[in-house]
């Protein structure tokens, strides 16, 4: 693998993640990180919507009027959001349920719209794929971590099973109500943008 | 070519929606019968969790055809009946028929338009049990259920409540907390008054069933609905609750609101507490009613 397609691939994970440095996408990451199912659910129909509308607006790139390129995008990626949101209706329904109103605004992440106008309309079909599927997982990872800490904090479990065990309880510990609500989700979110600032000195600002 | 003239920019922008058009149609052609099949058994997994025959998390496992052969196994009779009480058409068994648009018939229910609504009646160990959908406004969206009567219409034998965006935690916990739900069982529908079942803080009555702490909301929201949809159900349930005033030993007395006895039942009782609520099939010996 040549350098460029690497740096494609992990800058957005790490140093350029969409979350903590770009500080895109943060309404959904607030809404739907309450439990790890529904995280894991969000985080890879993001990265599917990303990485798909990515490769087909890059093949479309050259053919685009440049007056209407937002809609065009708009166009790609809402259906492609139907799409999914159809795909999981019929074949994972009760995640369906739980999720439908967070699928739809996936349009509405700005980390989908962010990727096609900066680096889709401007590079080839296969590197733009890749570029939203590696922003998908940086979007995806910081969801599932803050997903992990709100479920096991906030309900004791982690996918629906009991973590935390009952002695405890009895001994006097309590669910955490803060972390269920979504401003915990944006002071985690805070500190792993801290805590990342802290150990890659060059994102700091001067 | 030109891609900026408006000849170019205009038959593009057809062409794109013509297409991304056929392919939702044919997608979403292609995928109703799946999600249908999948709304009917997610529906059928509700009335029978609220029927006590198994619970949503098991029914969810086995899959869409063995929730729909369980279905048949239990179902009995299912019809709907108007606001009068009235069935207007039975639904068809062998289809395993559900006449469950909830949402239209909320909005008809409210507005006062004639009304249909599905009333599914089960067959648990030789006796019926009454299975009725409410729905109605949350906090955040509609929260929806279904609650089971036992044989004589009043008691409730469970419930199963649904929502679509509660909070998780709070609000969401009508669904997640099975203890909330358990707490339905055994409470009496108070079918001459106003608010036939309700959810309240401090529940003291037979009718009403304590709110969710910290969930105000939902609890409220879930209470307003199971009041309207009970009211409307409230002349098929006065037609045919059943008159009688014998229990058996073990049950709580159907004698509504008028006369709330427990049937103690001690060995050789042929009366209990009650006048109106003689108790039947009294063994001898040392059985006693558990409280």
């Amino acid at each position: 693998m040549d350098a460029k397609l690497k740096e494609t691939i992990l800058n957005p994970i790490l140093k350029g993640n969409p979350i903590t440095v770009l500080v895109l996408g943060i309404c959904s990451s607030l809404a739907v990180t309450v439990e790890l199912k529904g995280a894991l659910v969000m985080a890879l129909s993001v990265t599917i919507v990303t990485g798909l509308s990515c490769l087909v607006l890059s093949l479309l790139r050259n053919t685009i009027p440049n007056r209407i390129r937002i809609i065009v995008q708009l166009v790609v990626v809402a259906m492609l959001v139907i799409l999914v949101d159809q795909i999981l209706k019929a074949y994972s329904y009760a995640i369906e349920k739980q999720l439908s109103v967070y699928i739809g605004l996936i349009i509405t992440n700005c980390i989908v719209m962010g990727r096609i106008e900066a680096f889709a309309l401007g590079n080839k079909p296969i590197p733009s794929l890749l570029d939203g599927l590696a922003n998908g997982a940086g979007y995806g990872i910081i969801l599932i971590v803050v997903a992990i800490f709100r479920e096991l904090f906030g309900s004791g479990t982690l996918l629906g099973i009991q973590i935390i065990p009952e002695a405890f309880y009895n001994a006097g510990y309590m669910n955490n109500g803060l972390v269920i609500l979504p401003p915990m989700a944006l002071i985690l979110i805070g500190c792993i943008i801290w805590i990342q600032r802290g150990i890659q000195k060059d994102l700091q600002e001067k | 070519m030109n891609t900026n003239s408006n000849v170019y920019t205009v038959v593009y922008s057809t062409v794109i929606v013509v297409i991304v058009a056929a392919i939702l149609a044919f997608a979403a052609q292609a995928l109703k019968p799946k999600q249908d099949a999948n709304i009917k058994a997610d529906t059928i997994s509700q009335m029978l969790t609220a029927a006590q025959f198994a619970s949503k998390e098991d029914l969810a496992k086995i899959g869409n055809d063995a929730v729909l052969a369980e279905y048949s196994k239990y179902i009995k009779e299912a019809f709907t009946v108007n606001a009068q009480g009235q069935k207007v058409r039975d639904l068809d068994l062998a289809s395993r028929e559900i006449a469950d648009n909830l949402h239209a018939q909320n909005t008809n229910l409210k507005k006062g338009n004639d009304l249909e609504l599905p009333v599914y009646i089960f067959d648990q160990n030789g006796k019926p049990v009454t299975v009725v959908p409410v729905y109605g406004a949350g906090l955040w969206g509609p929260v929806w259920g279904y609650i089971a009567f036992k044989d004589d219409l009043k008691t409730v034998a469970g419930a199963y409540f649904d929502h679509e965006s509660e909070t998780p935690g709070l609000g969401a916990k009508i669904k997640d907390d099975p203890e909330f739900r358990a707490k339905f069982v055994g409470k009496i529908a108070a079918w001459g008054s106003d608010k036939v079942l309700s959810i309240l803080k401090g529940a003291s009555q037979n009718n009403e069933v304590d709110a969710i702490t910290g969930a105000t909301m939902t609890s409220k929201g879930l209470s307003g609905a199971i009041e309207t949809w009970l009211n409307a159900y409230k002349p098929y349930f006065s037609a045919n609750a059943t008159t009688k005033n014998k229990c058996n030993c073990g049950e709580f007395c159907p004698c509504g609101e008028a006369c709330e006895c427990d049937c103690h039942c001690t060995p050789g009782q042929t009366q209990c507490n009650c006048p109106d609520c003689p108790c039947e099939n009294c063994p001898t010996g040392s059985h006693k009613m558990e409280e």
